[in-house]
């Protein structure tokens, strides 16, 4: 017994929308957000969100080679948090 | 090197409902982020959209690609980049907040608006009378080291 | 059932939607920080543009360039010269 290919997707197809909703609010979030940290906030959960994302879509496009994006997305959104902390803190500092 | 025979319903449904757990609560970190009134409360929310939002599906999708026997055999290689970016995220997600808040607090950036008492504030404020030594010379070693 | 052409262009819309309101706050804001970070946005919101039109090869380079290497370089030149745009305010 086979796992059936359908079933997969049609879940998969099911989700999109969902994705795609929570998606466009973080967005608003982060272009209205009123101080600095909400708009990092908000951008670093989107792009969290968006490698999860990234990961169920490879399953939906069935090629396995759309998967290091993830890890990279991951990575390099935690260091434009660590940049934004750091700008913010040095400038409380005086410099 | 196949799964046995059932097992992989089992992966994908288990997989299935981790995704959907993750989904809801996305939608839900969204409208929290949106709708919640300062900073230092959307960091509740963000969480949510964080841990609960990215590294549980990230887990489901790693369990339906290990399930799933029509993506071929780089499937083990979906599922392994999966788990990879599963444990980043929830290295670095908490990790990124922290210091984000640590920094808004620090700088004055945000309002700490639902406040009973602010220690944090009040010894960052009052420089370091000699009794308290310890944490408050290295803080301000930390402080001054950077020119 | 959604056949994937109609998926990638309804997503491909939306995306096109956000990073044409986060280049246009970017470019009228005059707090330079924020404008860095809508910019961020836009990266992020093309990089999802690149993976659904399948270029991963080409996502693994911008992703780096233009959320990691790009605001550091311009948040650097902030912190060495001034924040606002015209400088009449604080």
């Amino acid at each position: 017994m086979t796992v059936s290919e359908s079933e997969v997707i049609t879940f998969i197809i099911i989700t999109l929308p969902i994705y795609m909703a929570a998606f466009t609010l973080y967005a608003v979030r982060a272009l209205k957000g009123p101080t600095i940290p909400d708009t990092v906030l908000a951008i670093d959960a989107m792009t969290y969100d968006l490698a999860a994302f990234l990961v169920v879509l490879a399953i939906f496009f069935r090629s396995p080679i759309l998967i290091p994006t993830a890890i990279v997305l991951a990575l390099w959104v935690y260091a434009l948090d660590i940049y934004v902390a750091k700008y913010l803190e040095s400038k409380e500092m005086g410099e | 090197m196949a799964v046995p025979a059932g097992l992989d319903w089992v992966l994908v449904i288990i997989g299935e409902i981790m995704i959907a757990v993750g989904v809801i609560s996305d939608l839900i970190a969204a409208i929290g982020l949106l709708r919640f009134p300062n900073f230092y409360v959307r960091l509740h929310a963000a969480t949510i959209g964080t841990i609960w939002g990215a590294f549980v599906p990230l887990i489901g999708a790693a369990l339906v690609a290990a399930g799933a026997d029509f993506l071929g055999r780089y499937r083990w290689f979906m599922a392994g980049g999966a788990v990879i970016t599963a444990v980043l995220i929830l290295i670095l997600g908490p990790a990124g907040s922290h210091a984000l808040a640590r920094a808004a607090h620090r700088s004055k950036a945000a309002v700490v608006q639902p406040k009973v008492v602010d220690h944090l504030e009040e010894d960052s404020r009052a420089p370091s009378p000699k009794e308290e030594g310890g944490e408050e010379s290295e803080a301000e070693v930390k402080e001054g080291g950077e020119p | 059932m959604i056949s994937p052409e109609t998926l990638v262009f309804g997503v491909l819309a939306a995306l096109g939607l956000i990073s044409m309101v986060a280049t246009f706050m970017a470019v009228m804001e005059r707090d330079l920080l924020k404008a860095v970070l809508f910019s961020a946005v836009q990266s992020t919101a093309y990089a999802f543009m690149f993976y659904i039109l399948m270029a991963p090869d080409i996502l693994l380079v911008y992703v780096p360039v233009a959320v990691g290497l790009y605001p550091a370089v311009i948040l650097f030149l902030i912190k060495k010269t001034e924040r606002f745009e015209g400088g009449e305010e604080e």
